[in-house]
């Protein structure tokens, strides 16, 4: 977060703005202290059902939305980190949202409309019956009745097993916690198979701009 | 005792009738939780009345139909029909089939009266045809509401995190 606040200060002068939004059941109390401590001057939402996610058809955190000056998606992707911590993360993705703080529509990391489209996850219809699940869940998750709170968020995570993000809010709950052995036996099979817990960032160049 | 049966029946028969729609509801509806103090009794689907509907999904019911800006749903106000009946004066409008003629997700706690919807497809197409982002009114920590349509003529770096 410290890396994006640098950025919005830097730019937000150049009609750049950042939207940061938690996807937390548990709202402010999960989340709030985490955008205290980094300070965030920028816009910060705790989205308590996952609504961002349920819009774009993101399945993982951290991931990262490019929205143009008409309202456009110019690049969408997954495992969005600020900077490499080690274990997890990357250096490679804030350099090229500064250089698209700087120069929207001209900077050779835009995608045009067929990329970005290529790129919006593709949902079962299963899937799309997920969302109104999880919403009840955490209705009843927020009126402290964990039995049906667990029922429907359960039953969002069958009807959309590639979701990570119902998985591990759920799990979060139980014993082990959201990146217990329970996510990492799921991370493992999911390698296993040849696919990447994160899409790759694909941060190429478009050479024709 | 004998008092309380009698207006025990009483309720009921009124239930039956439909002249009191008694049983209440709760409707989620994206960000919105909507309480519903009247519905019309009915195992499976949600009937509310007109102006309910409108609170529930902004939907209003004109003689065309139900109506959500230029979109109309045809629907036969004249005689009962699959979204529309009359009983004793009392307009009910069937909410679980207008979704399903819209693709709509809905899925119901019937234990506790508590429905809840999901985005509509026809919202959806701008978004997984045409890239458009969808646009959103959520609250920020301090109560705002942020609406991302207001920040056209801006970049928008939306980024989802998480605690857990």
């Amino acid at each position: 977060m410290p890396v994006w606040q640098a950025i919005y200060e830097e730019l937000k002068t150049n009609d750049f703005e950042i939207i940061s939004v938690a996807q937390d059941s548990g709202g402010e109390a999960a989340a709030g202290p985490i955008f205290d401590a980094a300070n965030v001057s920028y816009t910060a939402i705790i989205d308590v059902n996952h609504h961002i996610s349920a819009l774009y058809n993101l399945v993982n955190v951290p991931s990262g939305v490019w929205i143009d000056e008409e309202g456009r998606v110019v690049r969408i992707n997954e495992g969005t980190y600020a900077k490499n911590h080690g274990s997890f993360g990357t250096d490679e993705y804030a350099p090229i949202v500064r250089d698209w703080a700087i120069n929207g529509a001209n900077s050779p990391y835009v995608w045009d409309k067929d990329q970005v489209l290529g790129h919006i996850f593709q949902r079962t219809e299963d899937a799309e019956r997920a969302q109104p699940a999880f919403l009840l869940g955490t209705h009843y998750f927020t009126h402290e009745n964990e039995e049906k709170a667990e029922y429907y968020w359960t039953t969002a995570q069958e009807l959309d097993p590639d979701s990570w993000n119902y998985l591990r809010q759920d799990l979060l709950y139980e014993e082990g916690g959201s990146a217990g052995p329970e996510w990492r036996a799921r991370r493992t099979a999911e390698e296993g198979r040849g696919e990447t817990y994160y899409a790759p960032l694909e941060i190429e160049e478009q050479a024709n701009r | 005792m004998k008092k309380l049966k009698i207006l025990g029946f009483l309720v009921a028969g009124l239930l039956i009738s439909g002249i009191v729609g008694a049983q209440g509801a709760t409707v989620l509806y994206n960000e919105r939780v909507i309480e519903v103090a009247n519905t019309l009794p009915d195992a499976t689907d949600l009937w509310v009345a007109p102006e309910d509907l409108t609170r529930i999904n902004d939907f209003v019911l004109k003689p065309e139909g139900a109506c959500l800006d230029a979109l109309c749903i045809p629907v036969l106000q004249d005689r009962d029909s699959e979204m529309f009946v009359r009983r004793s004066g009392q307009d009910w409008f069937n909410v679980t089939v207008l979704a399903d003629k819209l693709q709509q997700a809905h899925v119901t706690d019937y234990e506790d009266g508590i429905w809840s919807f999901g985005v509509m497809p026809l919202e959806r197409t701008p978004f997984l045809k045409g890239g458009v982002a969808p646009d959103f009114e959520l609250a920020d920590r301090d109560g705002k509401l942020v609406k991302l349509s207001d920040f056209r003529g801006k970049k928008v770096l939306l980024l989802t995190w998480a605690s857990w």
